[in-house]
């Protein structure tokens, strides 16, 4: 999109040039000049950006490579945080796989169980079932998501819980657990959470995607004899993969950035069972006062996400663009 | 199915109840089953939450997820005590913060819009670089320097960062779609004597109010639902916003699972009010494809 736009500003401009075009092509002063208020409608964005973005973001680059503890001064250290992490940091590298284990069941439940709902409401034949059923499932969206963990905090509850009463009721009381609070568990109770994992703004974008496939096409795969599922997954998949990559960079960036689910869970415990990079951040941070180090820690998932977005948003080519 | 929706009209006029048989007819059946299946799991947490915020400490005790009577609606009296301060307090942090955010990135996108200004894909990537940039970076900076600015334990610390943050991603939205307006009303009404800031305020806002209703929505449950930087600059409980003030009643309350149930429900309700109005803007604006890579 900005490529294109930075290759063809002449053809724009004559849209939206807000007085008559010069005889002469106008120097760059006088073009800057011309438009001084347009700069004048950018300058508290850009003030407000500078201050709590920009800042922020090269101050934390740049003191990942400092020992800089509350109240002491800054001391350099070069990449000495970044080998402490990973040669070191046992918990560090623990919290790794943790996170991957996360991040891959976000991904592969994104992908699915939304997907399946989207395309129950999409092929239903009344529009009022279908606005019905898209407001049901953007429903549970709208309830804030603290009011979520802290519910499956309840639901995996150790003596009062909704899931340990069904165990009991279906007569497995022997499956019964503290699931938060057994080392054996924690992780993976953190990480299934939000059974039947359907999120509301997941199937909405889906659905906006299926919407936009032509009536033509589907026409057409109607009458060579395509429907069910072959035509979902010969006709449906592949016109919206430009969907299926969005949900996919948004469940990756959401797995490496959903410490704060355990950080209300389990605070990453019991120990460190449940321990992800985000969470080992804040308590080097807002625990223990180790700003540097866990500035690295930041680094390092700015890293990660970046690359990993830059990689999906590379090689899972789509045509709609 | 397409054959049917080439006529809507009908369809939408006639009552649910024919609706649903038709439905049956048709064979919709088996997938009204698949929805309501997913749907009474989606939604079977808040209806339990719901029994149990009725009860007290003996019903629970005894039988912890069916309807138990008497029913003790007090139980939302004692939560409303506690957690009413937090609604407040959220409202005004994200009521204040999404007024100034739609005013600065509706000013902000429509430069970027419309006007062809030197720098102006350098300045408009200066902004969408920042959509790649995670809270993990910033957090411990930002709070050094909201620290140093000593706005530490105000509101303001909430509501200037949320303004700051959230115009990255409406200005990257609401720009393509002003792209998107047809010029020749704008030069119709230059010709007719408008100058700028006009063509922007009566034709410019007037066209895109359901995107910047769409914006508002998204700040607006993005601001609400935050719990890291209000739990690290906020100290004081007057000024807690609902997710963190939760989380201290959860801590204070534990296993008086009543009137904690109750304190989930009412803190659901603002958001629920707001979608009721919204839902048609809500639902149209994310489904209208204006969100994809």
């Amino acid at each position: 999109m900005t490529t294109e736009e930075i290759r063809a500003p002449a053809s724009r401009a004559t849209v939206a040039r807000p007085s008559a075009p010069l005889e002469r092509q106008a120097t760059l002063g006088e073009r800057i000049y011309r438009y001084r208020f347009v700069y004048m409608m950018l300058v508290p964005t850009f003030a407000l950006l500078l201050t709590f973005n920009y800042y922020p973001a090269f101050m934390g680059l740049y003191r990942a490579f400092f020992k800089w503890d509350i109240g002491l001064q800054p001391e350099f250290l070069g990449l000495g945080n970044f080998e402490k992490l990973f040669i070191r940091d046992d918990i560090f590298i623990k919290s790794l796989r943790h996170v991957s284990l996360l991040t891959s069941w976000r991904v592969i439940s994104a992908v699915t169980f939304p997907f399946i709902v989207a395309e129950l409401i999409f092929n239903l034949r009344s529009n009022v079932h279908k606005y019905t059923y898209r407001v049901l499932t953007i429903l549970p969206a709208v309830v804030p998501g603290i009011v979520i963990l802290l519910l499956w905090q309840f639901i995996y509850d150790g003596t009062h819980g909704l899931l340990n009463a069904f165990l009991e009721g279906i007569g497995l009381e022997d499956w019964q657990q503290p699931w938060l609070g057994s080392p054996k568990t924690a992780l993976y109770a953190v990480t299934f959470m939000g059974f039947p994992w359907v999120g509301g703004v997941t199937v909405l974008i889906y659905l906006a995607g299926l919407q936009g496939i032509s009536d033509e096409v589907i026409d057409s795969s109607l009458v060579d004899g395509c429907s069910g599922l072959r035509r979902i997954f010969a006709i449906d998949i592949p016109l919206i993969l430009g969907q299926f990559k969005l949900i996919i960079v948004l469940a990756v960036i959401g797995g490496l950035q959903g410490w704060v689910a355990v950080f209300v869970m389990t605070a990453g415990g019991p120990g460190t069972a449940s321990m992800v990079p985000g969470l080992w951040m804040y308590n080097n941070a807002f625990l223990w006062n180790k700003m540097g180090y866990a500035s690295a820690i930041g680094m390092f998932l700015f890293v990660l996400i970046m690359g990993l977005t830059i990689l999906n948003v590379k090689f899972v080519k789509t045509g709609d663009y | 199915m397409t054959v049917l929706e080439g006529q809507p009209q009908p369809v939408q006029r006639m009552s649910l109840g024919a609706g649903w048989r038709r439905a049956w007819r048709t064979g919709d059946w088996w997938r009204h089953l698949g929805l309501l299946g997913f749907l009474f799991f989606m939604f079977l947490p808040f209806i339990i939450t719901i029994i149990i915020s009725f009860k007290d400490i003996p019903q629970f005790d005894h039988y912890p997820f069916t309807v138990t009577f008497p029913l003790h609606p007090d139980n939302y009296l004692e939560a409303w005590r506690i957690v009413s301060r937090y609604i407040l307090n959220s409202i005004i942090t994200s009521g204040t913060s999404v007024a100034g955010m739609v005013v600065l990135a509706a000013i902000a996108a429509w430069a970027f819009a419309r006007y062809p200004f030197p720098g102006r894909e350098f300045f408009f990537f200066g902004v969408l670089a920042l959509l790649m940039v995670p809270g993990e970076l910033t957090l411990i900076p930002a709070f050094l320097l909201v620290k140093d600015l000593g706005l530490l334990n105000t509101r303001w610390v909430l509501i200037a960062p949320y303004i700051a943050g959230g115009q990255v991603f409406a200005i990257f939205i609401l720009r393509q779609f002003f792209e998107a307006l047809p010029g020749e009303m704008f030069e119709a009404a230059r010709i007719d004597g408008a100058n700028e800031l006009q063509v922007f305020r009566h034709i410019g806002i007037p066209l895109s109010q359901s995107i910047l209703g769409v914006v508002a929505i998204m700040h607006v449950l993005s601001t609400w639902n935050d719990v890291i930087w209000p739990l690290v600059t906020l100290r004081s409980n007057e000024l807690m916003t609902l997710t963190i003030g939760l989380y201290a009643f959860r801590t204070a309350w534990y296993t008086i699972w009543g009137p904690l149930m109750a304190g989930y429900v009412i803190a659901s309700i603002p958001l629920i009010i707001l979608f009721a109005f919204t839902s048609r803007l809500f639902v149209e604006g994310l489904s209208s494809g204006a969100i994809k890579m």
